[in-house]
């Protein structure tokens, strides 16, 4: 049989789940510009009161605080870029994290493993960060690396800066670090840049991206805005991912929490727009619940997965790239 | 929740015990679960070639799907987890009865005894090994 083609059909394309209605996006984002604005937040890096007193902020220099206008919140939210791409050493593992689109990477920053040949629990070393490294290019539904575990077997100063050097060799995924200071973020661009033929290629192709966490309550310490700043000035992915615990750190209403979370990343994305325009920044989340009846984190948890899926929509009203907690 | 409200990066993927512990295992059980998500969230297409109204008709209710052309077509499309044993109790038990946990650790084994992705060209490594070398040495750790 003939069928002809249809005018005009509106059809879904996807599952979406929907956690909040324009009203509750607004009232998110007005409750943010409010808190930045009248409470402001804790910097401690003296080049980043400068930065922010320059963008426009009312900076109290005495106790290290800025208090940021609405205007300049909106302004770097509309310059950060709404498509970020994070590149593979060979380009079938390039990734651009955008939209809907949905990925996945491994959990960071682990200090303990269980060895899969002896079944053994036991504390990670830099021959865990090379295996794991070499597992994420295996792992065919894994797009990128993040530092996966700490190498507890050599000096815990190099840290960052060694297990990067580890992860670039022995993965050809995306290589995602931390890094405690300028120092490192410059270090760890000369390595992508080593690899990728130049920094300027390394810009068109990130190899590497940073992260760093604000501290909850509102607070950038001086190694996050460092790694925010150095990460900006080289024009490479860096990943503000706050940490607030709903009860502890942040309100115990999850829409509270949402509140003092989006004011931590939004302050830290303003001070990344402020020092470089179009500076690539990643909106990231792993906020949570405190279990106050333990003291701790939720992980795993309805409370996790609202927020989690919130935080994704957020994103998108922002048009900005997400890296939330979740699997 | 992440995924289907369309988070780009979701990451978690190997860690145990809150965050403290990665088991290499559990990686690779992961890796299958998010294989299955990004299936998910594509969810359900719906036009004239997978309504497949005209092979209904065809197959009517005594005849089967299995050899049909649309089936060879769309087959690859399934989802296939690996170590999410969709066998019955009985073929799962002939084949070893292995439990997802231990198949997974066999996988990841395999994988650290056999894999070796392409590695960096000698230069980039030298390189790379330098500025390690010239961090260490700040830090007076060398």
């Amino acid at each position: 049989m003939k069928r002809n083609p249809q005018a005009g059909v509106r059809r879904q394309a996807g599952l979406r789940l929907v956690v909040f209605s324009d009203a509750d996006l607004d009232d998110i984002h007005r409750g943010t510009l409010e808190v930045l604005e009248r409470t402001g937040v804790f910097v401690e890096s003296d080049e980043a009161l400068d930065v922010m007193a320059d963008g426009g902020c009312q900076v109290d220099r005495e106790n290290k605080t800025v208090k940021i206008p609405p205007h300049v919140v909106e302004d770097a939210v509309r310059a950060a870029p709404a498509s970020v791409r994070l590149a593979g050493r060979v380009p079938e593992n390039d990734i651009v994290l955008e939209g809907g689109r949905v990925g996945f990477t491994n959990f960071s920053a682990g200090i303990m493993v269980i060895d899969p040949r002896t079944g053994e629990y036991r504390k990670s070393t830099t021959q865990d960060v090379a295996d794991l490294a070499r597992m994420t290019d295996r792992l065919d539904a894994i797009d990128t690396y993040e530092h996966a575990v700490e190498g507890r077997d050599a000096p815990e100063e190099t840290l960052a800066v060694r297990d990067a050097a580890i992860a670039l060799k022995n993965t050809t995924k995306c290589v995602g670090t931390g890094a405690m200071s300028t120092y490192d973020v410059d270090a760890i661009v000369r390595m992508g840049a080593a690899v990728a033929g130049g920094e300027d290629k390394l810009r068109e192709r990130p190899l590497v991206y940073f992260c760093e966490c604000p501290v909850s309550p509102l607070k950038i310490t001086k190694d996050a805005a460092e790694v925010i700043m150095a990460s900006a000035r080289h024009g490479i992915p860096n990943n503000v991912i706050s940490m607030a615990m709903s009860g502890a750190s942040s309100p115990v209403t999850l829409a509270g929490t949402l509140v003092t979370h989006n004011a931590e990343v939004l302050a830290s994305l303003t001070l990344a727009q402020l020092t470089e325009r179009g500076a690539p920044t990643i909106y990231g989340s792993s906020t949570t619940a405190m279990d106050l009846r333990f003291a701790a984190a939720s992980v795993g948890s309805p409370e996790l997965g609202c927020i989690s899926a919130g935080v994704a929509q957020l994103a998108q009203r922002y048009m900005l790239p997400s890296f939330v907690a979740g699997l | 929740m992440a995924a289907l409200a369309g988070a780009n990066l979701i990451y978690g993927a190997g860690m145990i015990e809150s965050g403290v512990t990665f088991d290499y295992a559990q990686y690779v059980l992961d890796n299958d679960m998010a294989r299955m998500i990004k299936h998910a969230v594509q969810g359900v297409p719906v036009n004239d070639e997978t309504l497949d109204v005209d092979d209904v008709h065809v197959v009517g209710s005594f005849g089967d799907y299995l050899s049909l052309d649309s089936t060879m077509r769309h087959m690859r499309e399934q989802s296939q987890p690996r170590f999410m044993d969709r066998r019955v109790r009985e073929d799962w038990q002939a084949a070893g009865g292995r439990d997802a946990y231990d198949a997974a650790r066999e996988a990841a084994k395999r994988i650290l005894d056999e894999y070796h992705p392409e590695p960096l060209p000698g230069e980039a490594a030298e390189r790379i090994d330098a500025i390690v070398a010239e961090a260490e040495e700040r830090a007076g750790v060398r």
